[in-house]
């Protein structure tokens, strides 16, 4: 019988924790976008195309720039050895020019360190940060976070000064995980060793691609010889290959399967704390700003502005309510004007007035009466202009 | 007749509106469409910033700038409206000029200068002349075409003078009244109005008269009262008709009443007639609108602070104020001619001045040829000028603000050539009549003391 109570105190403990890791009532409603490119220097300029590609994906899938966080050291484009003065390509036949006009970057130059990045990821800023450099997520956002640069074996170098280090992402992503700062996280490292970035980490809702195992490199994919470097990587190249036939409607899954042979590596999937199966998660749940839309059948409020900060979590009660505080209001200003209306009532000529005005309001042609009465007046004229 | 016509086919035909719109003057475009459209969106048509009209004529026109046939240009009914305002004028234009050209003929005739009904064909007949200057004034049918509400401004004003010279006190009174309501300026013809219904119509002054003893008996009724008093009496003094004067303010307080109560009818819902005073007089007295126009105006009240505003708004419209109380001691024997100077004066120095304005007083000049045609002087100076500032006019604009390759000052000094060259008009024109009573007095053959 002991036996017996322990076998289902230990099932109630699996179901209860089953529960709670899986329990997530939030809706999905936004999503977030973290793009880091943590190298410097002229020949490292692939991996500023790469992240600037992901850029421009991202925001073509219809995420806007207040919900994109980029990270570049930015030395590329108005570099000296830049053939292309504030032109940047992924590609040799220079059909895109990634930095266009609308390139907000938020974290430039040296400004692109290990602190900042943790900073931004666990929200735990300076008092005199500007909003467009916080990630601002809450815990129905989908963020996406992407990295490139140099990396190796449980480490990612940043801008050849720092490392950040497997351990540190884990503890951020479970800092992250502990504020409810999101729902799912998809991040994407397009570096050497990719795969062992991913492997202290241990919160639910993670889903975490990798360019290459352990003991792999990732390769470029090909240099161009106008402007002396390579301009872009495998990874991210067929990456963006299969993005650039996407629109924002599309429905393509996060299922899909990159050829070892063309990356000259192996691509990692980490998806044991991810619990939607891949083929049937869109691949805008991350990439675009396409969501679910709940129909409701409730009319806007303006008071709704006060509620919305709680967190709506279904829309019934709270349009209840507010639609009550609507019905109070008008109660209040009928029993106002009702208390005019008797004050006014103790003069005469205001009360002929007031039923003037009334019998007025009841005129619904007003226009016709006043087109006829000038049709009368000029009938007037024209006949006592022939008498007189 | 056939000339009128001829005029009619000329405006029908299909021009395009929206070219002539598309330039500079602010011939107020599609702004009784504005008002309109939100009267029935069930707002204020003052609303917007584009209606500063009469609800009365919105209640008129507006309807008429939304329908539309098929197949023919948009506004086809609204341009129809105002050709037929514009007919309107020049018939009673030519009404006016009959008139006054009879009383011309009669006046010479009793001065002795006409001996024989022959002469009477070297006068000139003014009336269709008139009639004809008016339909056939290019700044006329830009407005027209324009969709301008100047057609109907002008018809009214004609409307109080036709009235006032005909003798039809409550026609007069109409004209007078729809005319100061449609814009305000037209309530300075009050007192040319009364002078013309106190006094008579235009006539040499009285001294011609008394120094002219070879006087004919002569009952029609069309004479002035001046050869008649001056048959019955020899007085200094002209007779004032008090009855015909009370007459016609009885009738102007029946007309102004009916429009106010109206006006507030069809405003109830919008603010009342306080609203409309504020938004119609109040918006041509205080100059709040400063888009370029062919006046002069907008661009010092573009540039001039705050703190001097109002003394150079007072000091703008007193400018006309002033100028009333001279010229009608100087011409009070000539209602008509002051009338036209007055228009003139207004047209000049009012806040938002058009090409409508310059249509009208160009036309009543035209009524005067006989007595002014022969002395003015600077005729071709003045021709030629007003054709180069209304040519040069578009031209300017399209450079200052279509193509930005010109300023401001292109399109201003236009204007100051333009007000130049009206202050030059009106001058001339006035010089022109009084050395014209100087000639009469000259030679008039009877002349002989008077004996006071």
């Amino acid at each position: 019988k002991k036996k017996m109570k322990n076998l289902t105190l230990v099932v109630m403990l699996l179901c209860y924790s089953f529960a709670s890791s899986s329990g997530d009532t939030t809706i999905h409603t936004n999503n977030w976008a973290v793009l880091v490119c943590t190298s410097r220097f002229w020949f490292n300029y692939r991996h500023m195309a790469n992240t600037l590609s992901l850029y421009r994906t991202v925001k073509r899938l219809g995420i806007p720039d207040e919900r994109i966080i980029l990270m570049l050291a930015d030395d590329m484009a108005c570099n000296s050895r830049n053939q292309y003065p504030a032109q940047v390509f992924n590609n040799e036949n220079h059909q895109i020019n990634l930095y266009g006009d609308n390139v907000e970057v938020d974290y430039r130059g040296y400004e692109v360190t290990v602190e900042n990045f943790l900073r931004v990821l666990t929200g735990r800023h300076e008092n005199a940060v500007p909003r467009s450099k916080r990630l601002l997520s809450d815990e129905g956002s989908h963020i996406l976070l992407y990295m490139t640069g140099h990396g190796g074996d449980e480490f990612l170098k940043f801008q050849d000064a720092e490392e950040l280090q497997s351990h540190d992402l884990a503890d951020a992503v479970k800092q992250m995980k502990e504020k409810r700062r999101f729902k799912e996280l998809l991040i994407m490292v397009d570096t050497c060793q990719a795969a062992t970035l991913f492997n202290q980490l241990q919160s639910p809702g993670v889903l975490a691609i990798g360019s290459s195992l352990k003991g792999e490199n990732s390769y470029s994919h090909h240099l161009d010889s106008d402007i002396g470097v390579s301009v872009v990587d495998r990874f991210t190249y067929y990456t963006l290959a299969f993005f650039e036939r996407l629109n924002i409607y599309d429905n393509a899954s996060l299922n899909r399967s990159y050829d070892p042979r063309q990356l000259m590596s192996t691509a990692y999937y980490r998806t044991d704390l991810y619990q939607p199966h891949l083929s049937e998660v869109p691949v805008t749940n991350f990439f675009g700003s396409v969501m679910e839309t709940v129909h409701t059948d409730s009319a806007y409020h303006a008071f709704s502005n006060r509620i919305s900060n709680s967190k709506i979590k279904s829309d019934t009660p709270f349009n209840q309510l507010s639609e009550q505080d609507v019905k109070e209001d008008l109660r209040n200003t009928h029993n106002q004007n009702d208390e005019l209306k008797t004050e006014k009532q103790k003069c005469p000529y205001s009360e002929m007035r007031a039923d003037l005005h009334e019998k007025l309001k009841k005129i619904e042609n007003v226009d016709t009466m006043v087109n006829l009465s000038i049709a009368v007046m000029i009938l007037v004229v024209m006949v006592s202009s022939s008498l007189l | 007749m056939p000339v009128l016509d001829l005029g009619l086919i000329f405006r029908t035909s299909p021009i395009d509106p929206d070219l002539i719109r598309g330039k500079s003057q602010p011939l107020f475009p599609s702004g009784v469409a504005e008002g309109y459209w939100l009267k029935q969106a069930s707002m204020s048509p003052y609303a917007g910033s584009m209606y500063h009209g009469s609800p009365l004529l919105l209640s008129l026109l507006g309807p008429l700038t939304v329908q539309r046939i098929k197949g023919q240009p948009s506004h086809l009914f609204c341009s129809l409206v105002f050709v037929i305002a514009d007919i309107l004028s020049a018939m009673l234009l030519r009404g006016i000029g009959h008139k006054l050209q009879m009383a011309y003929g009669l006046n010479a005739r009793l001065l002795g200068l006409l001996k024989s009904p022959r002469d009477k064909e070297g006068i000139l007949p003014s009336g269709d002349i008139a009639a004809l200057v008016y339909l056939w004034n290019p700044f006329t049918i830009v407005c027209c075409v324009g969709l301008s509400t100047s057609p109907i401004e002008n018809m009214a004003v004609i409307l109080a003078l036709n009235g006032a010279v005909t003798r039809r006190v409550p026609l007069a009174a109409f004209g007078l009244v729809m005319a100061t309501h449609l814009s305000l300026y037209p309530a300075i013809l009050t007192i040319p109005v009364i002078f013309l219904l106190g006094y008579g119509l235009d006539a040499p002054p009285l001294k011609l008269f008394l120094q002219t003893r070879n006087v004919e008996s002569d009952n029609r009724s069309s004479t002035s009262s001046a050869s008649k008093q001056a048959k019955l009496k020899p007085t200094a003094h002209l007779p004032f008709l008090w009855r015909t004067v009370v007459h016609f303010v009885f009738w102007v307080l029946v007309w102004s009443l009916c429009v106010l109560v109206l006006c507030g009818l069809s405003l109830s819902k919008h603010g009342g007639l306080e609203e409309m005073f504020k938004r119609t007089y109040g918006f041509i007295l205080s100059i709040e609108d400063l888009s370029p126009n062919i006046g002069v105006f907008w661009y010092f009240f573009a540039e001039v602070f705050d703190f001097f505003r109002s003394f150079f708004l007072i000091v703008f419209h007193v400018n006309i104020l002033f100028m009333l109380l001279p010229l009608a001691i100087r011409l009070k024997h000539r209602p008509c001619f002051l009338a036209f100077i007055y228009l003139a004066i207004s047209s000049l120095l009012k806040s938002y001045p058009s090409v409508g304005d310059s249509a009208l007083y160009l036309s009543l000049w035209a009524l005067f040829v006989n007595e002014l045609a022969v002395d003015m002087k600077f005729s071709f100076f003045l021709f030629c000028g007003y054709l180069g500032v209304s040519l040069l006019s578009p031209v300017m604009h399209n450079l200052w603000i279509w193509r930005g390759t010109g300023n401001a000052n292109f399109y201003f000094g236009n204007a100051i050539g333009y007000a130049c060259f009206q202050i030059v008009f009106v001058v001339e024109s006035v010089s022109a009549m009084l050395n014209h009573d100087r000639a009469l007095k000259k030679c008039n053959p009877n002349h002989q003391e008077v004996k006071n």
